[in-house]
């Protein structure tokens, strides 16, 4: 079962719009769901156009599709467990919160906080993804703890914030303080990244880009040919600064041999 | 005048010795008494549970400490979130809710009457600030002195009443109930790095040990006459072994007072640990529970542990930093000038650890092994422990053998050899619950006489209705029905108005705080003592003037007068 869903123009574009209703399972049982666009309750109809084609017997089953303008629709897919969502523009902040199963792919850009605190299943963002991208929430201290999230654009600042499980993997470059109080999982940095991994505990991040402002407390224990990559990578250890046994690489600037 | 009448009761009230018994209460204008007229509104308990409404003789609901736990754990806030309707405010959080929330949660489990563990008198705007916002409950404070300068210079020159004198200033000019004292000396010592091990350990720089602080403060409290005892919380809090200390301490205490005890020790749970690391910590709640069976002078509550997350919050400074480094999470620990400290850290209490399975066992093995149900109360030491709303579940496993046995059986293995809760068979009974969440603790508080935790003529109209038919249910196999019971009352009513129904708040509430004023003579009243006054002025980055708290902050504040006997 495919439902697309349209947005209509809309007089007042710049309300956001909540939509935690839009995850697959529930419109198993029909698009009669409620969003909240500002301060008020609305129905689903009111601001898309809703086309369903075909039927389905489990929520596995069910597509969504999002078209129009979406970049600030919020919530979409939070606490998806199973489905495929896919947004062909950009989306709003907090998509794929708590998601434990299934697959949300985006087009365009993710606002802030894509894939936050995920459980299991997958993000693709083929453009950028905003700040915190797959990190915890305020004072969480165990952010995503597994699935997947690739972005195939630039990440913000706060990207993979305490990663505790999954794999993150960013092709374009980090913001500030990339995978901060890393717990766990692995951050793969296709480009640069400034002030990688304070306070890391465990897990294991990657940067084959430069790395700017590199923290002092890493150790450096030697270095790894990766052969799926044709690289060779400095090790560090870390952050030594609270008990951290965390793993950074950073590809070295002497080419492999 | 408005009445009141709650027919077909079937009311449990130890104070006045009844005990199910099937009666009609009649309320006029906030008051219980005989009879009232034939107009009075009717509320039909359809022969339920009916208790005097709950009192928590140590909960942490308001105050700079519990703000800043909520400052610290924006994660907690998704938890627990009611939109506003009707009469009911917002309310978010689970372990460290709003105050709205912490205040309609107690009224929902027919709680009336709540004392704050620990008010930091320099901070007292706040913490009054906070009653007033926590409308349903009357609020009574703990005020703190255990690192209290002036207290601690008296207490080295022997000069009781002194400390006699200086309580009570301090208690009139922040309007608070009685005397807590947390970790005495230990918290000052964390001023300057350090901590007291034992009770005859000096407090650098004062020259005093916490053994000398605690008799003269008893001494001081029954001076001043003041309601309730003092409120301890021991020393070498969350120490493997700590139990010696703990039975030092109670051993310190004369039986000073008829009517109550000399000493109220709280969340014993956490001071009745053997073994000398994490490693072979266990239970010595067998030596506690003897002690205090042999001692008529001392109350203690529980501070049992529930698992889950919750936040951790005292005015014990040193043992947060020990905790801070066990868990390399979150953390805070505050200076209060002058007066005592503070620390929050959050923690998770799992049944995967051996240490967090001895210390759930151990509090109810206090609750059982200790034969007075006057003497060992029910708290969590909220949230320390568990947050309040876990209560029903407790008063579910004192209750019942079997879920005891169900919740035993999917602890860590380790729990059976280092603690005896498999071993005892008591159960308590509908009487002992009342008494150990409400009689028991009106009296060891002091305020029966204002009509609180009995149902008598002339009590306060705080009733709570839970819909529970004590007669047909048998909690020791039907404790599901217990907890869900207690869970959520019928009625709630408080100063006879109908404030929660079935779990719904229907009133905007007008809570009093209670609030002492002993009376000292003249010529020992430290407010004209030229010293304190020097002292207070070169000291504090307050000025004396400024430090009592106005009554504005009290809209509905109720002094209780006392005179000292000096």
């Amino acid at each position: 079962m495919r439902v697309i869903l349209e947005t209509k123009k809309c007089s007042k574009p710049f309300l956001p719009i909540e939509a935690e209703s839009i995850i697959p399972r529930n419109f198993l049982k029909g698009t009669d769901l409620t969003v909240y666009e500002g301060n008020k309750e609305r129905a689903l109809s009111e601001l898309f156009w809703i086309f369903v084609e075909g039927t389905a017997v489990s929520p596995d089953k069910v597509e969504v599709v999002l078209k129009g303008d979406t970049s600030r629709v919020k919530r979409v897919g939070e606490y998806m467990d199973t489905g495929t969502i896919r947004i062909v523009g950009d989306i709003g902040m907090h998509c794929g919160n708590f998601m434990s199963g299934g697959l949300i792919e985006i087009g365009g850009n993710a606002d802030a906080w894509l894939g936050r605190e995920m459980l299991d299943g997958s993000i693709i963002c083929r453009g950028n993804a905003g700040h915190y991208c797959a990190s915890g929430y305020r004072g969480e201290k165990h952010g995503m703890k597994g699935g997947r999230v690739e972005v195939m654009g630039n990440a913000g600042d706060f990207c993979a914030e305490y990663l505790t499980g999954g794999e993150v993997y960013i092709h374009g470059s980090c913001g500030d303080m990339a995978g901060v109080e890393m717990k766990g999982g692995q951050l793969v940095i296709g480009g640069d990244a400034t002030r990688p991994c304070g306070n890391m505990k465990d897990g294991t991040c990657m940067i084959f880009g430069t790395v700017h402002r590199m923290l002092p407390t890493f150790t450096k224990t030697g270095t790894q040919l990766l052969p799926d990559h044709k690289v060779a990578m400095e090790v560090y250890t870390g952050d030594v600064a609270n008990r951290g046994k965390g793993t950074l690489m950073v590809s070295s600037r002497v080419p492999a041999r | 005048m408005t009445e009141l009448m709650v027919k077909n009761a079937c009311v449990i009230d130890p104070l006045n010795r009844i005990n199910t018994e099937m009666m009609d209460i009649a309320i006029r204008d906030g008051r219980i008494v005989e009879s009232v007229s034939g107009n009075a509104d009717v509320i039909d308990a359809k022969g339920c549970l009916t208790l005097p409404g709950g009192i928590d003789s140590h909960t942490h609901v308001c105050g700079t400490k519990v703000n800043f736990g909520r400052y610290m754990s924006p994660e907690d806030m998704r938890a627990g979130r009611t939109a506003r309707s009707g009469k009911m405010h917002v309310t978010s959080g689970y372990y460290v809710p709003t105050t709205y929330g912490n205040s309609y949660r107690y009224s929902r489990m027919g709680y009336t009457t709540l004392l704050e563990g620990a008010m930091a008198p320099l901070e007292a705007r706040h913490t009054h600030e906070e009653f007033t916002a926590t409308p349903h409950q009357d609020m009574l404070a703990n005020t703190l002195f255990d690192g209290n300068w002036s207290v601690m210079e008296a207490v080295q020159k022997g000069d009781v009443r002194r400390v006699a004198a200086i309580v009570a200033w301090t208690l009139t000019a922040v309007k608070g109930y009685s005397i807590k004292l947390t970790n005495p000396g230990g918290t000052e010592a964390w001023g300057w790095g350090e901590d007291v091990t034992s009770i005859h350990e000096q407090v650098p720089n004062f020259n005093v040990t916490p053994a000398e602080i605690i008799t003269a403060m008893i001494a001081a409290n029954e001076m001043l006459r003041l309601p309730h005892s003092v409120h301890l919380h021991c020393n070498n809090l969350g120490k493997p072994g700590n139990y010696r200390t703990t039975l030092e301490t109670f051993d310190l205490v004369p039986d000073r007072n008829k009517e109550r005890q000399s000493l109220y020790a709280t969340h014993v749970q956490f001071h009745a640990y053997g073994g000398t690391t994490w490693r072979n910590i266990n239970s010595k709640a067998e030596e506690i529970a003897r002690s205090v069976n042999a001692k008529p002078q001392i109350v203690m509550d529980m501070g049992q542990i529930m698992f889950g997350r919750t936040m951790t919050m005292t005015a014990d400074g040193p043992m947060e930093f020990k905790l801070y480094c066990l868990h390399h999470n979150k953390w805070s620990n505050h200076d209060v000038e002058l007066e005592t400290g503070s620390g929050i850290i959050p923690v998770l209490y799992s049944k995967k650890s051996l240490v967090n399975c001895v210390m759930w066992a151990i509090g109810l093995e206090l609750a059982l092994l200790t034969k007075n149900p006057y003497q060992c109360l029910l708290a969590t030491d909220n949230p320390n422990g568990a947050p309040f709303v876990k209560y029903p579940e407790i008063i579910g496993l004192l209750m019942s053998k079997r879920y005891r046995d169900e919740e035993f059986a999917t602890l860590h293995d380790g729990t059976g050899q280092r603690t005896a809760i498999s071993s005892i068979d008591r159960e308590m009974d509908w009487n002992e619950i009342a008494i150990m969440t409400r009689a028991g603790q009106a009296k060891a508080l002091g305020i029966t006489t204002q009509g609180k935790g009995h149902l008598g003529v002339g009590a306060e109209a705080d009733v709570a209705i839970y819909p529970i038919r004590c007669r047909d249910v048998d909690p020791s196999t039907e404790y599901r029905k217990v907890v869900e019971g207690f869970q959520k009352t019928m009625y709630t009513i408080k100063r006879g108005r109908v404030i929660a129904r079935e779990g719904e708040i229907i009133v905007e509430g007008a809570n009093s705080t209670f609030w002492v004023n002993p009376s000292v003579p003249e010529e020992i009243s430290v407010a004209s003592d030229p010293e304190f006054v020097k002292k207070f002025e070169e000291y504090y980055t307050v000025r004396m003037s400024n430090y009592p708290v106005q009554d504005v902050y009290l809209p509905r504040g109720k002094c209780i007068r006392t005179e000292a006997v000096l």
